[in-house]
């Protein structure tokens, strides 16, 4: 069975929309398929989207997801170990994957031919992944080595794991997906398998084929190697739900460093809630470009700062609007975070000009649109719509819901979520080595 | 992450891939001019290539220092009103320099060209370097080359550069300068750097995107028709690299790292070499992708790193050859060993022929998605091209270049130069733990505090 999905073109009064044809069908055993062709270069990427991540794990078997991304790669039953890589390669492709709190995704590139080849292996791995204990080993080294360069030693990945974890009390999204060390060190063979079953049902993928191949041939070839894996159930739904939060937390890091640094989050509703485009409109206001209000008053006008950034992840369930500030040479957090909270809490307070409004207009949809420049962007753009916004096809009206908005919408985000009883701080402090 | 980036055989004799047509004009002020329309996204993205770049800096950072400077005040505009009318037009703009180029780029949309063409010109037409904005940029890029050394794997490399090519050779020089060298730029040598430097005909304008060519020369020509002819630079003449005769070794202590950063270094070529295609496939299968000889054995095979590659440098100026990895401090030494068995191993016995045939295509299959699907990758391709002034059969002939390859040729090359003689180390880690263990691989060795990364005079 499959659903055609009607395109809807949009008339934009700031920038000529593009639009994304695709085409989405389900199969027999629950696994979506949604096909973009693009026939510009002759090379496809093939995204699976299997929708669990570091939330759905528990204290004792943190990052076990993303050590699962890994054994992905080590050997299934027509495929043995190392062939994966070996026969991509072979056929002129590469791949990659990566583990976020809310997805696992799987990420192949590569010359048109290889397409029915590649879909083979990755049913197999599915299908009938091996999990080989000496090879579990072996994994674990690599995966405790990314951590020490992506957390232990790097200052931001370090602040950025204390900040969610004082961020969340009681919700998952409390630690990285990188995991805790003693859980790294802690994974057993029963983990590995319970998550397995748990996370890779085929009714819990999304496939995004987007390229230079036709939609018989992409479907086709879906229904002969992915069709027959068997439908279970998913995993388990997330129950807790993070507690308001009353007041603000603080949470100060001490290490040897260079400079200071600091995020500061504030709670959000989910990707899918009716406000994410006002927040990330706001976002745009805020922080996207040189004219943007935060870099003109702490970098430019004020010279606090040498770099302010904001953004807001993609999330299942309620996320984070973060700003991270690194503040000049000689100057203190404390003077960089009141320049910060003066700037939010104006926001909150009095509207954007028409001008500002149509900027930021023009700079999201601008950057909206070239996200669409390579055949995985617009993979990993119809992969995430369908994910965090439930449709794929949503991804061709969001355009038109951010030109929709007002300056009082952006106002009202601001002064609902930008509060200092909503907010962690995290501050990193440098000591001397 | 599964890593950063960077048997059956089934059919795929991969079809010749051709850069598509461009037409060039040169201007009467010298400037050349590159169109390549393309039907995509309703973008368009002009990029002005001026040579020159780093490597025409009297001191370390000027040519970085000037282009951002560029950015910051015009005989009409402000800092901010700069700002605000790319981003009103949802345009990007990005002026910097590197080793050998100083560029001002832009990507707007393809219906704001007759907008955006007239501020681009200007940024390199009249920049005015006001004193106060020439005093923060100095200031945020001292903060900035201080905060290197927050970044092992940066501070690594920038140690890495310096002691392998020596203090004095261009390409040891910290593009975006250091410590010691941006308290000596001053306004006036930035000045005279941008009327050097950007100049008619020292320049070529590459526009790519979804536009007309007849409406956009005409533009083109009057934004950027107006520079001053000038003098065009000549570029430095190769110094080339020496093998030494003996190993050398730098250990950067940071004594608060769990782990240790390593690069082992060793001549390479330049851009052009006769043996640069079967080279580019020998550093394929050694350490240039995942099921790599260095990737496999010192990450599948015993989990000691989560990547190890090895990199061939492809510039005008003949680079380097680096094997470059990380690990815990207890296990420097044991994949550093490794490391120099294959290393020992590839000059010894080389490739094999299924090797190569997976190289090649592996190497053909990608090429597309790597060098010709987006209009930034295409400028990048124009540029190259230019720059080294190189035909546009250099990628419409690549595939054949490539498949004549034979293992015998591509072995000869790996013979010569990949070798195990003369290396170059550069640690980061933890000195005291590792001082002792590495002095095996080196008689001559120097050790820094990593405080002192961008100090050195």
């Amino acid at each position: 069975m499959f659903r055609f999905l009607a395109v809807a073109w949009l008339a934009s009064a700031i920038l000529p929309a593009q639009n994304l044809a695709m085409k989405k069908h389900v199969l027999a055993n629950g696994m979506t398929v949604i096909i973009h062709e693009d026939h510009d270069i002759p090379n496809v990427a093939l995204y699976f989207f299997y929708k669990v991540g570091s939330r759905n794990e528990k204290p004792g078997t943190t990052g076990v997801s993303h050590f699962f991304e890994h054994m992905m790669f080590n050997g299934a039953k027509k495929y043995g170990p190392k062939q994966f890589d070996i026969v991509m390669e072979n056929n002129g492709g590469r791949n990659n994957g990566y583990t976020s709190r809310d997805v696992t995704v799987y990420q192949d590139w590569f010359a048109k031919p290889a397409l029915g080849l590649i879909i083979d292996m990755e049913a197999d791995r599915i299908r009938d992944l091996a999990f080989d204990p000496k090879l579990v080993e072996s994994e674990r080294g690599v995966v405790y080595s990314e951590r020490r360069l992506s957390v232990d030693n790097s200052p931001e990945g370090a602040l950025d794991e204390q900040l969610w974890a004082a961020a969340y009390t009681a919700h998952t999204y409390q630690w990285s997906p990188i995991g805790w060390p003693s859980d790294i060190e802690g994974w057993t063979m029963a983990d590995l398998k319970e998550h397995f079953s748990m996370g890779y049902a085929p009714n819990n993928c999304i496939l995004v084929v987007s390229g230079d191949v036709t939609e018989a041939e992409a479907l086709a070839l879906a229904k002969k190697h992915l069709e027959p894996i068997p439908r279970r159930a998913g995993p388990p739904p997330v129950r807790t739900k993070e507690p308001e939060q009353k007041g603000e937390r603080r949470v100060v890091l001490n290490r040897a460093a260079e400079l200071p640094q600091q995020m500061i989050a504030f709670h959000v509703p989910a990707t899918a809630h009716a406000d994410t485009p006002a927040i990330e409109l706001m976002t745009t206001v805020l922080a996207q470009g040189r004219s943007s209000r935060l870099e003109q008053r702490l970098v430019e006008r004020e010279q606090l700062a040498l770099t302010v950034q904001a953004g807001t992840n993609e999330s299942i369930d309620p996320g984070l609007w973060t700003f991270y500030v690194q503040p000049r040479a000689g100057i203190e957090t404390a003077q960089t975070e009141q320049a910060l909270f003066s700037e939010l809490e104006r926001a909150g307070r009095t509207l954007v000009s028409d001008e500002e409004l149509r900027k930021a207009k023009s700079q999201f949809l601008a950057n909206f649109y070239r996200q669409m420049k390579t055949l995985g962007g617009k993979a990993g753009l119809i992969g995430g719509f369908e994910v965090y916004h439930g449709d794929a096809a949503r991804l061709n009206d969001y355009a038109s819901r951010i030109e929709k908005l007002t300056a009082a919408d952006l106002q009202r985000v601001a002064k609902a979520y930008l509060t200092s009883q909503n907010r962690t701080v995290a501050t990193l402090v440098p000591t001397k080595e | 992450m599964r890593f950063f980036v960077f048997c059956l055989f089934i059919s795929t004799a991969a079809a010749q891939v051709k850069l598509p047509p461009y037409t060039k004009h040169t201007l009467p002020n010298g400037a050349t001019l590159l169109l390549m329309p393309r039907a995509e996204l309703p973008l368009t993205t002009v990029t002005a290539v001026f040579r020159g770049g780093a490597e025409a800096d009297s001191v370390a950072g000027l040519a970085s220092v000037t282009a951002e400077l560029l950015e910051r005040g015009t005989a009409t505009k402000s800092t901010e009103q700069i700002a605000l009318a790319f981003d009103s037009l949802g345009a990007t703009l990005g002026t910097r320099a590197n080793d050998s180029t100083l560029t001002i780029a832009s990507e707007f949309l393809s219906r704001d060209s007759e907008r955006a063409l007239p501020l681009l010109a200007e940024l390199a037409n009249q920049p005015t370097f006001p004193e106060d904005e020439v005093k923060k940029v100095l200031a945020q890029y001292l903060d900035a080359a201080r905060a290197v050394r927050d970044n092992p794997q940066a501070a690594a490399g920038t140690a890495y550069r310096r002691f392998f090519y020596g203090p004095s050779h261009p390409s040891a020089r910290p593009v975006r300068g250091d410590e010691s060298s941006l308290p000596k730029i001053t306004r006036a040598m930035i000045q005279q750097y941008q009327r050097r430097m950007l100049v008619g005909r020292n320049l070529t304008v590459i526009a790519i995107g979804n536009f007309t060519p007849t409406e956009l020369l005409p533009r083109l020509t009057t934004a950027f028709g107006s520079l001053p002819a000038g003098e065009a630079y000549t570029p430095i003449a190769d110094p080339g690299v020496a093998r030494g005769t003996k190993p050398r070794l730098l250990l950067v202590d940071k004594p608060d790292a769990t782990q240790t950063y390593f690069f082992i270094g060793q001549p390479g070529i330049q851009r052009g070499h006769p043996d640069q295609v079967p080279l580019q496939l020998v550093n394929t299968l050694f350490g240039g992708r995942f099921t790599s000889m260095l990737n496999d054995e010192l990450r599948v095979n015993t989990g000691l790193t989560y990547g190890a590659n090895c990199r061939l440098d492809l510039n005008r100026l003949t680079g380097g050859i680096v094997i470059s990895s990380f690990t815990k401090t207890e296990t420097t030494v044991r994949t550093i060993d490794l490391a120099l068995d294959l290393l020992k191993k590839l000059n010894a016995t080389g490739v094999t022929a299924d090797g190569l045939k997976s190289g090649k295509a592996y190497t053909k299959g990608l090429f597309p998605a790597d060098r010709l699907e987006t209009n930034e990758q295409l400028t990048q391709v124009l540029s190259e091209l230019e720059l080294y002034g190189l035909k546009r059969g250099e990628i419409d002939d690549l595939f054949s270049k490539i498949d004549s390859v034979t293992v015998e040729r591509a072995n000869l090359a790996a013979k010569a130069h990949y070798r195990t003689d003369g290396l170059v180390f550069v640690l980061l880690g933890n000195a005291a733990k590792i001082r002792d263990a590495v002095k095996k691989y080196a008689a001559d060795i120097t050790e820094m505090p990593i405080a002192r990364i961008g100090l050195e005079p």
